[in-house]
């Protein structure tokens, strides 16, 4: 049982949990879907474990699958985070497509066996130029946010770090998947994902804190 | 060369460390801009409120204006055209009809003029209603009632046909003008009063001049005597415009008021 708790697993857990408690009666659907994304992270997650150290396969095909959801749930967030300030429908249409494309492109040309690297570092890419684009549309908005407790500012924030830091082991990624660090029980890369993941779940969790806040005094004032 | 293992985790590590360092950046950035957009926007806040603030207590200055022309105007001339009455009336002799007829009529006259002066008078007390009729018609509206009083020669030429109605500006722009005028009646011992107002590219130019004893602009302001003067050249900048006093003892003053309209 101990297997399945990782830093990776117990973060996920405790966002999933936090989203629950949040956003479960939040009035934006986007936002709810965000449990339901958690979720699908999680038994991901769990998947993964499950498939590496109990039927010693390889869990990439697994991790190919839900490349699809993130890539669908994250471009859908931020077209409805953009929609306060524009509407960017054909944007989302041109990026899905353009997704699509690369996506089973590569699974081919790797005749479905490995990770889909090359999607991944372009949809970490098209994700960082969105966080960008979602900063630029704040600043040039004439409206004050109060950003300390807004939550698509933190997100964003928290896509954009993850997103972000995550560059250097994508580009690194056919290196990183073979090696092993004596001193460490796992590879970097998965040392590099662990650190992101917290400061990636650590954000959406205070997003959907302020999330709830923001309902909650909404409310009182109605 | 081949790189060994702690070498590439030390490239990745620093390269990844640079990765998050860059976001925290950009976040910390978007947090200050946002903080002096709130400053920014605080400022403008105040700004309007303070123009607010100001064009309130100039309507509330027109009135009292006007309240005080309708007073002088009540003691003046309605009442002496009253006082005029009642003595016709009083001194009529029903056994002279044909006198009393004619004292009648003269009664009559005077309580005919009495009753259009009080109804110019009603028009006159609501300080809205004066601006309502523009900018022009207003300053037109105020230059007859100073003419009635035949204390100064009124010589009055405006370029201008309309203008666009400003609500907020046009009410400031009025009381300035109200303000130089009352100016020139209290302190210039002024004969004649020249009014020129033009509109050239956006831009209102209202000069008022008259050939009273002047005054030393800079000794005044010096000597802190000038608040009236302080107070156009604040009211002036507050809707962006400028003033300027051409003025020097014995040689009348002429005031330009130049307003981005």
């Amino acid at each position: 049982m101990t297997l399945y708790f990782t830093v990776n697993t117990v973060i996920e857990f405790f966002c999933l949990l936090i989203a629950c408690l949040c956003l479960y009666k939040d009035r934006d659907p986007i936002w709810r879907l965000c449990i339901l994304y958690l979720l699908f992270t999680c038994a991901t997650e769990v998947s993964a474990i499950h498939i590496r150290k109990v039927l010693n396969q390889s869990n990439l095909p697994l991790y190919n699958v839900f490349l699809l959801i993130e890539c669908g749930f994250i471009s859908t967030f931020f077209y409805y985070l953009y929609k306060r300030y524009v509407n960017k429908t054909k944007w989302l249409m041109v990026w899905l497509s353009v997704f699509t494309l690369l996506f089973f492109g590569e699974l081919m040309n790797n005749h479905f066996l490995s990770f889909t690297f090359k999607t991944a570092s372009v949809l970490s890419l098209v994700f960082v130029l969105a966080s960008l684009y979602f900063y630029y549309l704040i600043l040039k908005d004439e409206k004050f946010e109060r950003l300390y407790n807004y939550a698509p500012f933190w997100w964003v924030n928290g896509t954009l770090i993850f997103y972000f830091g995550s560059t250097s082991t994508n580009i690194f990624f056919d290196y990183l998947i073979q090696d092993k660090i004596s001193n460490f029980a796992h590879s970097i890369r998965y040392i590099i994902f662990n650190i992101l993941n917290v400061l990636l779940y650590c954000c959406w969790s205070y997003a959907f804190l302020c999330k709830y806040l923001q309902r909650k005094s909404s409310s009182s004032l109605a | 060369m081949q790189i060994s293992s702690k070498e590439v985790f030390f490239l990745i590590s620093l390269i990844t460390i640079i990765f998050l360092i860059a976001p925290l950046f950009m976040i910390a950035y978007v947090s200050l801009y946002n903080r002096r957009k709130k400053k920014h926007n605080e400022e403008t806040e105040s700004l309007k409120k303070a123009f607010e603030n100001e064009l309130l207590r100039s309507q509330m200055e027109v009135q009292e204006q006007t309240l005080k022309t309708v007073a002088s105007d009540l003691h003046d001339n309605i009442g002496q055209l009253l006082g005029l009455t009642i003595i016709t009336l009083s001194s009529i002799n029903i056994n002279d009809p044909a006198k009393a007829k004619e004292k009648i009529a003269a009664a009559e006259d005077l309580a005919k003029r009495s009753v259009k002066e009080l109804r110019a008078l009603s028009r006159l007390l609501d300080g809205e209603e004066l601006i309502s009729r523009g900018l022009i018609g207003a300053i037109a509206f105020e230059l007859d009632w100073l003419e009635k009083s035949q204390l100064f020669k009124i010589r009055y030429h405006s370029s201008v046909k309309t203008l666009p109605a400003k609500a907020g500006k046009e009410t400031i722009i009025f009381r300035l003008f109200q303000e130089t005028l009352h100016n020139i009646i209290r302190h210039a011992k002024a004969l004649e009063i020249i009014i020129n107002l033009e509109f050239i590219n956006d831009l209102l130019i209202l000069s008022i001049a008259d050939d009273g004893i002047g005054f030393n602009f800079t000794e005044i302001k010096k000597l802190h005597k000038g608040m009236g003067l302080q107070n156009i050249q604040k009211r002036v900048a507050m809707i962006g415009g400028t003033v300027s006093f051409d003025t020097a003892p014995g040689t009348g003053t002429k005031t330009t008021i130049t307003i981005p309209y």
